[in-house]
């Protein structure tokens, strides 16, 4: 038996020798009332408490119930007239009604869910043990010709008057609380889903009952004869409800995992998207239950692959319960569930569930790559698009422009020569011979965006160099592998190094940066890292949206990683693009220059 | 001699604009860069032509053209040829369109007086 286990065995045994003590007390004394039924809700609230304590660890509600139970029986023991522990239990016992309260807007975890219940339960404490600790330490028995074994310890300061006030609102303080609690059970009843409407409406309609009881036995004076005797069993019957209820609830769901194997059972037929969610609710009984997925970045999707997001609120009226199914320590799915439903149910289906949800999952996570796809392919056709545009703009903006000045330039030199105006002339071929320069210049800087020349020529390590050349700020280049890479390969690391100095210069305000290529068997690995203002968000920018787009074309992943004050590092990693036909690492300094060359070597051959 | 407008964003199109048209029988009466300084030239110089570029930092040559052709005669120019613009060029209310390699005073008279050429 584990510790555990022991440790409830021993409240049960105490919880037993306090009620059958407080009894026998209560039968020597010769108090005259049903014992049994006595003994009997006192003793049901023990052992809901034992239950809970046992089938819900962590749920305030054992501690709750047993509490109640050990309340109801102080009034048995205060029969004693133990003049330490005669004030003490009168106060603790007077505290019943609060517990059960108590018990009632907090099921099923023992919370309470709003500012209304916190103060409905808070006023019955003080209405009821409040106000017999403020009566036990203002009363004087003595006053009222107790001399020996008086039922509680000298007073703190005697005051009659004190003593009465607090009296009258332990005798009808029921008038007010009993009221707000009737209203605090209908407002729950209104928020509460069909899950908790289906568990908690048996217990606070013995909850309802028994407060309009509470309130007659408040109106009229307890006595041991005829109808109020019969009223005082009926409020102990009702009493019984309350844990009885629970305890109902409990085994409900211990029942309720029966419908875990017919859950099985229904896994084994084909069934379309997004069934497994309706079966899955069938077996909770909760219509409410949503499934969304886990992906390998650690975000979640729907059924249908699109984006989801987990429910931040598990708390208060509106509270969902999330529930994360795994396997081998990796998270498949989350279960969003009503808190009402019971929490070893919702493990055994999971359980029951789990090959299902990572099936699921997988189709899930497809789906998802499927619309990033179309997606990506869309913004990839824009790009291109955007790029057509980009090109014929700067052509018509550019070079074309200076053309035509050229042409109106020839045009005047022309008439010029005509008119016998030499100088005219050579100053206007002077003009026109600059025009044309620029317009070279322009061409040559467009024909170098659309595919640099000295990519296809000279491999990656002096294109890298050339952008870094070219940039805003000082670049160094390490470790660029010197042999070659498919075309697209050297193209993609060559656009993204671009783009990300691009970045680098307009918005980074960086003071220098870096680019590193590393390259083994499975990967090639480019990094490209500035020491600015980070802050950099690729879900914003269309240019690293468009990099990662052509990154993902390749089979490749690029990460940005920018946080606010610290740079930004853009990281691409190319699988599978490995072509060991010749390694040579190259150490460059800032100007490109290769520091201590490692020596070059070609596998069967000579370097 | 025919007062003239020229309106581009293009300084080098504008400066051999003025010298072959001046020496071509068109008194170059102002220059803008676009196309609102090119409305408010309108009313100050009232020039008999406007010489409008099509693309124009603010606004659409086209769109200017409409504000101005009830004062002055509008020949639309660009680098692209008219077939780029579509029906855009014989809807507008300019009375022709030059592309700016075929730009010359002839040209321009020829366009402005058909009936002459």
């Amino acid at each position: 038996m584990t510790r555990r286990r022991w440790a409830l065995a021993g409240i049960a045994v105490a919880s037993l020798v306090w009620a059958l003590g407080g009894e026998w007390v209560s039968i020597h004394a010769g108090i005259a009332e049903n014992h049994f039924l006595d003994a009997l809700a006192g003793l049901s609230f023990f052992v809901a408490g034992i239950v809970a304590l046992d089938r819900r660890q962590g749920n305030r509600i054992g501690p709750l119930m047993l509490a109640s139970g050990a309340s109801w029986f102080c009034g048995n023991w205060e029969n004693l007239r133990w003049p330490v522990w005669g004030a003490p239990l009168l106060v603790f016992g007077s505290a019943t009604a609060a517990f059960v309260a108590h018990v009632a807007l907090g099921y099923s975890n023992g919370r309470l869910a709003t500012r209304y219940e916190r103060v409905t339960v808070a006023a019955t404490y003080v209405g009821t043990a409040g106000a017999m600790l403020g009566f036990v330490l203002t009363d004087d028995p003595r006053v009222a010709g107790c001399v020996r074994d008086c039922p509680w310890a000298p007073v703190i300061w005697s005051s009659q008057s004190a003593a009465d006030a607090f009296e009258w609102v332990d005798e009808h303080g029921a008038y007010v609380l009993v009221p707000m609690f009737v209203i605090a059970l209908w407002l729950r009843w209104r928020r509460s889903t069909p899950a908790q409407r289906r568990y908690l409406t048996p217990l606070w309609v013995a909850a309802g009952i028994l407060a309009g009881v509470y309130l007659i036995s408040a109106i009229v004076p307890a006595s041991p004869h005829g109808f109020l005797r019969l009223l005082s069993d009926f409020q102990a019957l009702l009493e019984i409800c309350v844990p009885a209820v629970f305890l109902a609830g409990l085994l409900s769901a211990r029942l309720a995992q029966s419908a875990v194997g017919s859950l099985v059972v229904d896994l084994q037929a084909p069934r379309p998207t997004g069934e497994l969610r309706a079966l899955i609710a069938a077996a909770l009984g909760d219509p409410s239950v949503d499934i969304v997925y886990a992906v390998d970045d650690g975000g979640w999707i729907q059924a249908d692959g699109s984006p989801a997001l987990l429910p931040t609120d598990e708390s208060g009226p509106s509270a969902r319960q999330v529930t994360v199914i795994e396997r081998e320590q990796r998270r498949l799915a989350a279960l969003i569930h009503d808190p009402a439903v019971d929490p070893g149910l919702v493990r055994a289906v999971a359980a029951a569930a789990g090959m299902a949800v990572e099936n699921e999952r997988l189709h899930a996570q497809v789906r998802a790559q499927l619309d990033e796809v179309r997606a990506s392919r869309s913004r990839i056709v824009q790009a291109g698009d955007d790029e057509r545009r980009r090109v014929e703009r700067d052509l018509h903006d550019g070079a074309q422009q200076r053309l035509v000045t050229l042409s109106l330039a020839m045009h005047a030199a022309r008439r010029q020569l005509t008119a016998g105006h030499a100088d005219a002339v050579a100053d206007t071929l002077a003009l026109a011979s600059d025009e044309l320069r620029l317009a070279i210049d322009e061409l040559r800087e467009l024909a170098r965006g659309l595919h640099p020349v000295i990519l296809t020529d000279e491999g990656l390590g002096p294109a890298l160099q050339s952008l870094a050349d070219r940039a805003a700020v000082p670049v160094s280049v390490d470790r660029v592998p010197e042999h070659r890479f498919p075309p697209t390969i050297e193209s993609t690391v060559y656009f993204v190094v671009s783009e990300a100095l691009a970045n680098i210069g307009k918005y980074a305000d960086a003071s220098d940066a870096s680019i590193h290529v590393t390259h083994d068997a499975a990967a090639l690995i480019v990094e490209v890292r500035d020491n600015g203002c980070g802050g950099a968000d690729p879900a914003r920018g269309s240019g690293l949206r468009g990099l990662s787009d052509r990154v993902a074309a390749v089979n490749g992943r690029m990460t940005v990683v920018s946080p606010v004050g610290a740079g930004t590092t853009v990281r691409v990693v190319l699988p599978g693009s490995a072509r060991a036909d010749r390694v040579d690492l190259v150490q460059r300094d800032s100007t490109g220059t290769p520091v201590g060359a490692a020596p070059h070597w070609t596998p069967g051959g000579t370097p | 001699m025919r007062s003239l407008l020229i309106v581009d964003d293009h300084a080098g199109f504008r400066m051999w604009a003025r010298e072959v048209l001046r020496h071509e029988g068109f008194d170059v009466v102002g220059e803008a860069t676009d196309g609102l300084s090119a409305i408010d030239a309108v009313h100050d110089l009232h020039p008999e032509v406007v010489l409008l570029d099509i693309q124009l930092p603010d606004m659409s040559g086209f769109e200017v053209a409409e504000r101005i052709a009830a004062q002055t005669s509008v020949v639309l120019t660009s680098s692209r040829s008219a077939a780029d613009y579509g029906p855009a060029v014989v809807r507008s209310p300019a009375v022709g369109f030059m592309a700016k390699s075929d730009l010359t005073g002839a040209a321009m008279a020829a366009l402005l007086d058909p009936a002459q050429s």
